[in-house]
């Protein structure tokens, strides 16, 4: 090629991408070393052109003579591929990795490495030859330096058969294996050096029997190009030589080998030796005896230590004794996944893991983020661990081995084992070559443009840098779902009819597998599956897809076995309507949301039986928002027209409630509304239902009676009135009519609405209590009063509990003036121009009555929700009092809210933000405490649960991480104790003593 | 820790040990003991021994039953005074719930969770008690009250008297047990003693001073005297208090030290101070839990009842020690309220946590006391801003009642049993009528 001919755009379509810089290059390496001219080809096909051209120049600069030989070194006559020069291979490793390069310019005599052509790897004797060799009698920087770059020249060796495979990906597991054995060959040699080095007697040291296991990815002979390399070190004496005094010079040896290879020496480092998997770690012996070993795995080891056994294998020193160990320990390790929690600590220490990743790599890392390599290891050992118990033959060291043979075995399915042994190898190599390129123990993908070009042209997955992302996704795409499509798909067809071809999982595995997870119940869980997969209509074909998923996720949820089981009722109810399970299908968001559901909540789960069709609104979370008033009116009213039957549409309406109920429950369960949304949501659903049923009550009333002369209101109370309703709660209400004074049985016509209302809104699913016994003369009282009566009353006999009781009356169904007018009655008790100190009295006294009565025997004050310690009640009294004493002048303080008076008060600077913040805390927990209890139980208790199950429930519901039942506690008895302090000193004014004399 | 195990296993098989007792400390602080036998040590260390717990004060939540001992290997001793017809060991246990989480109610959790926060913040708490107690004739009680073992007084060598002997032997066990004795001598009152113990981690030491109260009764048993613990048992002589001098280590840089500043102390010093007396009202329930500890605390004498700190100042509650010239390590604050009956664990916890407190919000110290506070005058104390402590039992918990540091550190359920239990305590006091008021009142009135 004539100088300065070379086109830029030859150069571009030769893969150069700094094309000015690198033809000037060019020209001034041919003008100095001819020779080059005939590898533009090879510098073309390398990872990295531009760069292999300024390492060859970096070569050629310090080692003119040697590099001329070695371009001019023609190839040995070889049968295939005559044509590939040792150059030609030198132009590949330069093109690829910067440490080597680097290596060879600063050790050019090391070229010779590339000279011949590496058909096959070499295996571990052949290293440990050539290193052994390299060494001869050497002992301390010698010996190290010698140990080092033999090491070096069989790794660029190794590398340069890498990279002029054919086919990288499939060739993957035997570079990694050599790369394992490879460190195995310096380690024998360090561990030579080392019996020279040590300063014992030499007929001692020989007598010493030294053997070093591989752990990790060097015992599965899955090595990267960079990595600490785990070891575990296990010493015997033989001939006469006490096992003490061997072990003393077997951690000298240990020491020594270590050194040899990462100690500094005039040639850099290896790598680490990584003995901290031994028992105690970085605390123990760095050397133990056999026994010793055992006697710590017996006895003290954890589960995860175990896990780290899976892969013990000898690699170094006494063959014989590694050999034992693995034997001696194997049974250890296999029944290891039996023991309790076993699965659960194992994905509790991987979580740990994952939360250690810094967040800014989270998406460039290969091997830790979702969808790395990681994954692929954590579910394949996983599985092993759950049934290599029983089945040897998957008792496998490498990621890869494992696979296949839990696929030969049919634990795994086998289209999905080759995918994904596809997937790991596409992984491992793109991390292969990020190593390679730097020689630096790294993880993490590059974020440049160029990087991912040479890393796309490196690895051959794609031919530019956004294909290379492009295709990375996808293979994270599809890891992410491994978990799914390995763990829990078989265990479909373990219970199908007739199985998978490939799959033979049995029932015995499949029981393992869901117990591991974490199903009490494994067996009746397997019968569910079992049942709704079976069949070949439309609805179990959906189910088989669908299942795998739910299956792990009712895996995290509360409680697996409930809500498997909630889900099995929910499709059989369905039928052949298989609506549902197509839109499950197509909303993965809706299918988790509603394992989430099933698992935590019975009574969510009791009405979703009822109403199916609500899981839809899981998929959209504006369905879970509570329907405005109005809209609910509106439905009510035109039931109610609609309908000639008064029973008929009462019926429609409880339908409609439970319907609505269910909305908020969905809502509350996923978090997607507030508690005090919740109180109003619900609220208005009682009103609604309410105003339906006296609707009927009335028109029945009007077809009895004729005309329409009588007015009637109800009037809510209590947590109803302060839109606070929980679900399962009570609604305390009055009743009110009005009626010209000529109308006869006015009283009883009411009584009977009243009578009329109850049945209309009765429901025994979902009870609705309208409890009237807040009213005048409580229940010796009639049930309902005309306006003047009440006004008669209060005038004359309010007591200020009423007046209390008032403060939260709001109106809510029934004739508009009416309502308008029992409000502005409430108003003149309910908000007087002042309240005499004996009336203040009376109050503080009451609730301390209410206190120590209404507290149900035996019940620990401190735990409950409604009349404990700082809970509800304090809350309410509290802020209540400051009502009635300055409702009456400052106007901001007429609400029936709690939490609004609360908030009025403070702006009007009656009580301090502190005190109010921890009021509303008391008063926020308790009452999401409270509606909690009722979704997981589909019971209403106003305790905080005691059982430790139960109140794990409790605070999953209230967003806690799982395992976090004792910290609600804590939190709940914390935060009440603090509102407590804050209602003694408010609302009795409990000073404290002063103080004593001396 | 493992070691430590194989270590146990070990000795109980070559010392012939035929029982191990299991220790844990209740709420108040006794001493409950369960024997195993060496047979089961193993199973002990791998899964804990179930034991009913709600028999025991304040371990358990009243709705749970049982809990899970665990014994901790490192605290494998062999007791010395079981001689050697049935060899016996003891461990210290830590509690735990059957779901395998640490009981909440167990004080040597409490105080391990502390003594973490004060890790976290790179701190390590080390204590050295000064232990004082009474040796009586007997625990009967004669017409002029508890009878004690002789009349000597502070530093006193009484000749041929059991006192010494008793020392002797005590000092002579608590080292068989692998707790140093600093120093022994006898006490102000008649049959006092005091045992000084050498300084150690916090939690070791609360354990030692747990085996220090055995070793104490176990040898008056066997000289045929009564050792008490009792803060005040003797009207008109002097309480049993448990100076406790106190010092954080950074590393192995005594975090008290700093050379040139006042009294050595640096500011890390102050600020820890500091905490202690703003905090000392509020936690003086637990250092100074019984009805009893008022009537020392209130005593007179040198009884430290005003919030002060001083240097050398035997009146103030805590008290600088006098800097011992090249002892930068030796750099400690001394303090003075705690009594003898106080439960070691919670009552370190909260003396850590003051001190923490201070150094976390950065406290100001305020000016040191010169004078005996006791001779100042009501006014004088009240211009210098000195406040006190509470006076009784019953003022005591309600200051505690209101302290969030309190309550943070012992954990609620703690928080709330000390407080139950303490209500009671003086509910029941209250409820007598005394000889004093049965002298001064009956006849007069």
């Amino acid at each position: 090629m004539p100088r300065s001919a070379t086109a830029l755009s030859d150069l571009a379509r030769l893969g150069f991408a700094d094309l000015r810089a690198s033809r000037d290059r060019l020209d001034e390496l041919i003008d100095r070393e001819p020779l080059v001219e005939s590898y533009v080809a090879a510098i073309s096909r390398s990872a990295d052109p531009d760069q292999a051209l300024v390492r060859l120049g970096r070569l050629i600069e310090r080692a003119p003579d040697e590099t001329r030989v070695f371009l001019g070194a023609e190839t040995l006559p070889s049968p295939t591929r005559a044509d590939e020069r040792p150059g030609d291979r030198l132009m590949l490793v330069l093109g690829a990795s910067e440490g080597l390069a680097d290596f060879l310019v600063r050790r050019p005599a090391s070229l010779r490495a590339l000279l011949s052509k590496v058909w096959t790897v070499p295996h571990q004797d052949d290293y440990e030859r050539d290193l052994l060799s390299a060494v001869g009698d050497l002992t301390g920087d010698a010996a190290r330096t010698a140990v080092r770059v033999a090491y070096r020249e069989c790794l660029v060796s190794l590398t340069a058969f890498d990279l002029t495979l054919y086919d990288p990906v499939a060739g993957l597991d035997v570079v990694a294996s050599a790369l394992a054995d490879l460190a195995g060959a310096a380690l024998e040699a360090a561990l030579d050096v080392a019996r020279r080095e040590v300063a014992f007697p030499a007929d001692e040291v020989a007598q010493t029997r030294l053997a070093i296991l591989a752990m990790g990815k060097t015992g599965a002979r899955e090595l990267n190009y960079i990595s600490d390399v785990d070891v575990v070190f296990v010493a015997e004496g033989t001939d006469g030589l006490e096992s003490a005094r061997a072990v003393e010079i077997a951690t000298r040896l240990a020491i020594h080998t270590t050194r040899t290879l990462s100690d500094l020496a005039p040639e850099e480092p290896l790598w680490e030796v990584d003995a901290n998997l031994r028992p105690e770690g970085k605390n123990g012996a760095l050397v133990r005896t056999l026994s010793s070993h055992l006697a710590y795995y017996e006895r003290w080891a954890k589960g995860w230590e175990f896990q780290a056994l899976l892969k013990a294998r000898p690699i170094a020193g006494d063959r014989e004794l590694g050999s034992e160990y693995v034997e001696k320990l194997a049974p250890l390790v296999w029944s290891i996944a039996s023991t309790e929690n076993f699965v659960e600590s194992t994905q509790r220490m991987r979580e740990r893991v994952t939360a250690h990743i810094p967040s800014a790599e989270v998406d460039q890392q290969l091997k830790l983020g979702p969808g790395g390599l990681r994954d692929i290891e954590f579910t394949i050992q996983l599985l092993q661990l759950v049934h290599g118990q029983n089945d040897p033959s998957i008792r496998q060291r490498s990621t890869l081995g494992a696979l296949g043979a839990l696929a030969a075995e049919g634990y795994v399915g086998r289209a999905e084992a080759a995918e994904f042994n596809r997937d790991y190898r596409e992984l491992r190599l793109l991390e292969h070559r990020i190593q390679l390129s730097r020689m630096r123990r790294t993880h993490l993908m590059p974020t440049d443009e160029e990087a991912l070009r040479v890393l796309a042209r490196a690895t051959g997955l794609a031919t530019s840098a956004a294909g290379l992302v492009e295709h990375w996704h996808a293979i994270k795409r599809r890891v992410r779902s491994l978990h799914e499509r390995l763990f829990y798909r078989p265990l479909l067809s373990a219970v199908a009819r007739r199985p998978d071809a490939d799959l033979a999982l049995t029932t015995t595995s499949a029981i393992a597998r869901l117990q591991a997870i974490g199903f009490r119940d494994p067996k009746g869980a397997l019968g569910h599956i079992a049942a709704m997969s079976a069949g070949v209509s439309r609805r179990a074909s959906i189910q088989r897809h669908l299942l795998p998923a739910m299956m792990q996720w009712f895996a995290e949820g509360t409680d697996p076995d409930l809500g498997l089981l909630a889900f099995r009722r929910l499709s059989d109810g369905l039928g052949e309507s298989y609506w549902f399970l197509r839109m499950l299908r197509d909303s993965s968001g809706a299918a988790k949301r509603l394992t989430t559901v099933l698992s935590s909540s019975r009574f969510a789960g009791d009405l979703l039986e009822r109403i199916p069709e609500a899981a839809s609104w899981l998929e959209d979370d504006a369905d879970l928002h509570p329907r405005a008033l109005p809209t609910l009116l509106d439905e009510a009213m035109a039931t109610v027209a609609r309908h000639d039957t008064s029973l008929q549409a009462a019926t429609v309406l409880r339908t409609a409630r439970r319907r609505e109920i269910l909305r908020l429950a969905l809502g509350a369960i996923v978090g997607v509304i507030t508690v005090e949304q919740l109180g109003k949501g619900l609220s208005d659903i009682m009103s609604a239902a309410i105003s339906g049923a006296l609707a009927l009550a009335r028109r029945d009333d009007r077809l009895r009676h004729g005309g329409d002369d009588l007015e009637f209101a109800v009037i809510a109370l209590g947590r109803y009135g302060g839109e606070e309703l929980g679900f399962g709660s009570d609604a305390d209400v009055l009743y009110v009519f009005r009626s010209d004074p000529g109308t006869p049985s006015a009283q009883q016509r009411a009584a009977q609405i009243v009578a009329d209302l109850k049945r209309f809104t009765d429901d025994p699913l979902v009870p609705l209590d309208l409890d009237a016994d807040l009213r005048p003369e409580g229940k010796n009282g009639p049930v309902a009063r005309s306006l003047d009566s009440y006004a008669a009353y209060y005038a004359r006999w309010a007591l200020t509990w009423e007046a209390q009781a008032l403060l939260r009356a709001r109106s809510v169904a029934g004739d508009d003036d009416l309502r308008v007018a029992f409000e502005a009655l409430a108003d003149t008790v309910r908000y007087p121009q002042s309240l005499s100190e004996q009336d203040v009295r009376e109050v503080k006294r009451l609730k301390a009555r209410v206190e120590s009565e209404r507290l149900p025997k035996g019940a620990d004050p401190t735990r409950h929700l409604k009349l404990g310690r700082g809970s509800l009640s304090d809350v309410e009294w509290f802020v209540q009092l400051i009502q009635l004493q300055h409702a009456g002048s400052v106007e901001a303080l007429r609400t029936t809210s709690t939490l609004r008076a609360l908030q009025a008060a403070v702006d009007t600077g009656f009580v301090a933000e502190t005190d109010a913040e921890r009021l509303r805390e008391a008063w926020l927990i308790a009452s999401r405490a409270r509606s909690a209890v009722m979704l997981w139980t589909s019971r209403t208790s106003d305790l905080l649960p005691s059982d430790r199950r139960q109140l794990e429930a409790v605070a999953r519901l209230l967003e806690y991480p799982a395992g976090s039942a004792s910290d609600l506690e804590e939190d709940y008895l914390a935060v009440t104790r603090r509102s407590r302090q804050v209602f003694e000193a408010g609302f009795y004014g409990i000073e404290k003593s002063p103080r004593p004399t001396s | 820790m493992d070691k430590q195990t194989d270590f146990v296993l070990r000795t109980i098989e070559e010392r012939g040990i035929k029982f191990i007792r299991l220790w844990f400390t209740d709420v108040i602080g006794t001493l409950k003991s369960v024997a195993i036998a060496p047979a089961e040590v193993e199973g002990a260390f791998a899964e804990g021994v179930g034991i009913d717990g709600s028999a025991i004060e304040g371990l358990t939540r009243s709705f749970e039953a049982d809990v899970l001992v665990h014994p901790d290997p490192t605290t494998f001793q062999i007791l010395p005074w079981r001689g050697t017809e049935d060899p016996t060991a003891r461990m210290f246990c830590d509690i735990a719930t059957p779901d395998g989480a640490p009981g909440v109610s167990d004080p040597r959790n409490v105080l391990k969770r502390t003594l973490a926060r004060a890790g976290d913040r790179g701190f390590t708490f080390y204590t050295h008690p000064e232990v004082e107690f009474y040796l009586l004739k007997s625990s009967k009680i004669g017409p002029e009250g508890p009878v004690p073992v002789d009349t000597a007084g502070y530093f006193d060598n009484v000749p041929g008297g059991t006192a010494h002997d008793f020392r002797r032997r005590s000092v002579r066990m608590l080292e068989d047990l692998g707790i140093s004795v600093e120093f022994s001598h006898h006490e102000a009152g008649p049959g006092q003693n005091e045992i000084d113990l050498r300084y150690a981690d916090a939690l070791t030491m609360a354990d030692n001073i747990m085996t220090f109260r055995t070793v104490v009764k176990e040898v008056a048993i066997e000289q045929g005297v009564y050792a008490t613990f009792m803060p005040k048992p003797l009207q008109g002589h002097p309480g049993s208090g448990m100076h406790t001098h106190l010092s954080l280590f950074e590393g192995d840089a005594n975090a008290f030290y700093e050379a040139g500043a006042e009294y050595q102390l640096s500011k890390i010093g102050r600020q820890f101070i500091a905490g202690l007396l703003k905090h000392a009202p509020e936690i003086t329930a637990v250092t100074n839990q019984f009805v009893n500890s008022y009537k020392r605390l209130w005593g007179g004498d040198e009884a430290p009842s005003f919030v002060t700190w001083g240097h050398n100042n035997r009146s103030a509650l805590v008290r600088v020690p006098l800097y011992k010239p090249n002892k930068g390590q030796s750099s400690r604050v001394e303090y003075r309220a705690i009594d003898s009956a106080a439960n070691p664990y919670l009552a370190f916890s909260l003396l850590l946590a003051a001190g923490l407190k201070g150094i976390e919000e950065g406290y100001e110290l305020p000016a040191e006391a010169e004078d005996n506070v006791w001779s100042l005058t009501d006014a004088e104390r009240r211009a210098l801003g000195y406040n006190q402590l509470p006076a009784s039992l019953d003022h005591a918990l309600s200051l505690m009642e209101d302290s969030e540091l309190v309550a943070e550190t012992l954990g609620e359920h703690v928080f709330n049993y000390v407080l139950k239990n303490k209500r009671q305590e003086w509910k029941d006091y209250r409820a007598q009528v005394t000889p004093f008021e049965l002298r001064s009142n009956l006849e007069m009135l």
